[in-house]
């Protein structure tokens, strides 16, 4: 079975063009360290079109967590703000890359988004 | 905060406060301390000679960023016969600089032991006025040959303070000391270097990428010359305007902040001290209010704000696709999501007005490019008012937090708890609408139907805004109504029912437009009228309201930026006269706090005080009141850009005389307004 990481990649690979990244360009390097052995996604962004690698390339940022917090981050478990200010998502480079990249993550699986509980009758 | 007898310098987010003597000793009822990234990084900072406090001759905020102490040894009394005089000169620029100097006025030779207690509770701005037992984490403190690091570690959060000083000193746990000898009429000093650290795993600073740290005064004080040069010049008969302006342009520089996510450019944070981050609704508004004088300023504002839009469900942050963010926060309580400020969106107003803005800007500044860049966020925007915001599925903006623990429950700028109630006092259910954001809404459709139409070649999307935006107003009109008050209803519950309470925020639906013009003239005699008007302003909620306090937050006092966004709906419906009343008047009152309007004043009769009782826990500056007096002369001046050209009507009071504001910049270049004052305003209201 794949992993969700490999599965937002390849999504993102498949995908081709990103409307939300239009307006950005630059490459980002996921370094997901476990013990010794590391990672490596390069992500190349070309005004919205998107390219994915798993090379160990220089980008112009570079993002380090733990394999697993990625996975988290990728399925809206964990929030990819929060795990920065709390150091357990390391950024070098342009922290700008990142906030847009955040902002593909999906929410958390168990929200429910806003309710419309008299929807129903107005309509 | 009561802001007695206390000392703030900023740069950016990073900020100190103190008592007069320079000294921190923070408690939950005195907040002082140093602090960056919302985090606290001294909470103790105490200045000994031979082992004795010291009392303040004086102080002098120099500028925003720097302050300067004089100080002798010993308490006060009526006659202080000093032998020795102590200087600290500090500033703060990415990093805090404090500089002691020590002078020996006696004829003999002194040894002196100087000492510097210092410590770090490391606490989150959302915990400085409660009392820190329970950190979650570890505080260390250590001492090195060179330098005395506190530190805080929780996790891979990690915070730390870096004390190091030009003279040698002797560091321990508790702060560091320095033995010395000086002659009669020597002079000793030595600088202190404070810096403040956000590390991550492999040592590397959260804040790296950003601003350099640590700017120099120097480059400070270049940078806020340059920002007074390109400003707008004001000269005036009437003194107070002039100084009025100088203190809001000083002020706005200082309240710039740089997010983390910008590269260094900057937009208005929302308030000193507590509010020194992003705030969509308070960054937008006052962008609006000072677009005539610092254009930049709201471009840099709709980028950011565009480029953190919401693109998902998350009910922690109140998130939804499209929805501009309320608040954003860098300390302990966002990183571990004790708060939801990674960011919060819980804002019902922020996302219209965001459209509102990048129209307005546009007018004055011809920005094509910025219009295109951001087509897609608008749209998303307003894709939000539809369908994400219209909880009841009537056709209005709704709020009812999914957040229940710490969202918040009034997603308006009145968001305290009790704002919104009906004419017997009680609180509505959720979910709650309020008027004005219904207004921001109707603005924002006929505001976005121009762009569409003439840059976004979208003809077809901008008659369906205009459908909308006339069938809204329509419906507004029916359904907001009072008809008993001659007044629009505060609220709207689920059921329909109205909040029915007079209130500021009438003001406000003038400014955008949604006012059928045959109610106009009732809205306007009602805002310079007996229960609204106390002859500084026009009060949050009237006089004769259950609810109604002079000094409730947003029950009775008075707004200066609330007034300022009244003053330029009443021009835009034809009341000049009704205008260039609350211009006055917040003027007059600006008259008693050195030009500073603070965030809020007591609602009572101006005759009865005689004059403006400052809100008790006010926060100071804060941006949109230091926007406020911007606006007012943008409202008496008349100036609207109009049809590529800069439209000058001013209509001002007798007692203003002449104004001038030189070098309006925008898309005509740079031209000067001119105006005297000819309206005689005691036929109106006092």
């Amino acid at each position: 079975m794949v992993d969700a990481t490999t599965r937002f990649f390849e999504d993102l690979d498949r995908r081709g063009f990103e409307p939300l990244l239009a307006k950005t360009a630059g490459t980002l390097r996921f370094d997901l360290h476990e013990g010794a052995q590391t990672t490596h996604w390069l992500l190349q962004i070309d005004r919205g079109n998107l390219q994915v690698r798993q090379e160990d390339r220089e980008a112009d940022t570079v993002v380090g967590t733990a394999p697993r917090l990625f996975g988290e981050l990728v399925t809206g478990q964990e929030n990819a703000i929060a795990a920065l200010l709390r150091g357990d998502m390391t950024v070098s480079g342009d922290l700008r890359l990142v906030l847009q990249i955040e902002r593909l993550f999906p929410g958390p699986p168990d929200t429910r988004g806003p309710h419309h509980p008299f929807r129903t009758e107005a309509f | 905060m009561a802001d007695t007898n206390t000392v703030r310098i900023l740069d950016g987010n990073t900020f100190v406060v103190s008592e007069d003597t320079g000294d921190i000793e923070a408690t939950p009822t005195e907040p002082t301390g140093l602090f960056s990234i919302d985090t606290r990084f001294l909470s103790r900072w105490v200045l000994t000679v031979n082992g004795e406090r010291l009392n303040a001759l004086s102080y002098d905020d120099l500028q925003y960023y720097e302050a300067r102490f004089f100080l002798v040894p010993g308490m006060a009394t009526h006659y202080v016969d000093a032998k020795l005089s102590i200087i600290r000169e500090r500033a703060v620029g990415g990093s805090f600089r404090e500089t002691l100097t020590i002078l020996n006025h006696d004829e003999k030779a002194v040894d002196l032991e100087i000492r510097m207690e210092a410590g770090s509770d490391f606490a989150d701005l959302f915990q400085v006025k409660d009392e820190i037992l329970n950190k979650k984490g570890e505080i260390y403190a250590e001492a090195e040959r060179d330098r005395l690091r506190l530190g805080y570690r929780r996790g891979n959060f990690r915070r730390e303070t870096i004390i190091s000083s030009s003279q040698p000193a002797r560091y321990d746990r508790g702060g560091f000391a320095y033995t010395i000898h000086l002659e009669p009429n020597e002079q000793w000093d030595t600088a202190i270097d404070v810096q403040t650290v956000a590390i991550g795993p492999g040592g590397r600073d959260l804040r790296m990428g950003l601003r350099a740290h640590g700017i120099e005064r120097v480059a400070l004080q270049r940078d806020l010359e340059e920002w007074i040069r390109k400003a707008p010049k004001v000269n005036s008969e009437h003194g107070q305007v002039c100084s009025t302006y100088r203190r809001s342009l000083v002020d706005l520089a200082a309240l710039r902040f740089s997010p983390l996510s910008l590269g260094g450019q900057t937009l208005p944070a929302a308030g000193l001290p507590w509010f020194m981050t992003m705030f969509g609704r308070d960054s937008i508004l006052t962008c609006l209010q000072v677009l005539p004088f610092a254009p930049d300023m709201s471009k840099t504002t709709l980028r950011i704000l565009g480029a953190l839009q919401g693109t998902r469900f998350d009910d922690f942050r109140d998130e939804d696709p499209g929805r501009i963010l309320h608040e954003m926060r860098y300390g302990e309580t966002a990183a571990f999501e004790e708060q939801p400020h990674s960011p919060y969106y819980g804002s019902v107003d922020a996302t219209p007005l965001f459209v509102v803005l990048l129209d307005e800007y546009e007018k004055w500044t011809g920005d094509v490019a910025l219009v295109k860049e951001l087509e897609r966020e608008c749209r998303a925007a307003l894709h939000w008012v539809d369908h994400y915001a219209d909880l009841v599925g009537n056709g209005y903006i709704w709020y009812e937090r999914r957040n229940t623990d710490t969202g918040l429950e009034n997603q308006c700028w009145k968001d305290s708890w009790d704002s919104i109630s009906y004419s017997d006092g009680t609180l509505p259910p959720f979910p709650r609408a309020t008027c004005e954001v219904q207004g921001y809404a109707y603005d924002a459709k006929m505001r976005a139907a121009r762009l569409a139409r003439e840059f976004w070649d979208d003809p077809t999307y901008a008659d369906q805004l205009e459908r909308e935006a006339a069938a809204l107003k329509e419906r507004f009109n029916r359904d907001w109504w009072v008809p008993g008050g001659g007044f629009y209803a505060l609220g709207l519950d689920p059921n329909g029912r109205q909040c029915d309470v007079l209130s500021s925020n009438i003001g406000h639906l003038l400014w955008s437009g949604i006012v059928d013009e045959d109610r106009a003239g009732q809205i306007a005699a009602h805002l310079v009228g007996p229960r609204l008007w106390s002859g500084w302003g026009v009060r949050t909620l009237a006089e004769g309201e259950v609810r109604y306090n002079p000094i409730g937050y947003h029950n009775g006092t008075i707004w200066p930026f609330d007034n300022s966004f009244i003053a330029w709906g009443l021009r835009r419906y034809g009341f000049a006269e009704e205008a260039a009343t609350i211009a006055n008047g917040i003027l007059d009152a600006a008259g008693y706090f050195d030009g500073r309007l603070p965030e809020a004043f007591g609602g009572y009769q101006r005759e009865l005080t005689k004059f403006p009782v400052e809100y008790p826990t006010a926060c100071s500056p804060q941006a949109w009141s230091t926007g406020t007096p911007l606006l007012l002369l943008r409202t008496m001046l008349g100036l609207e850009p109009h049809e590529g050209h800069l439209a000058v009507d001013p209509r001002l009071p007798v007692g203003m005389g002449r104004i001038e504001v030189l070098d309006i910049p925008g898309r005509w270049g740079r031209v000067d307004a001119f105006a005297r004052g000819r309206l005689d305003l005691h036929n109106l209201a006092g």
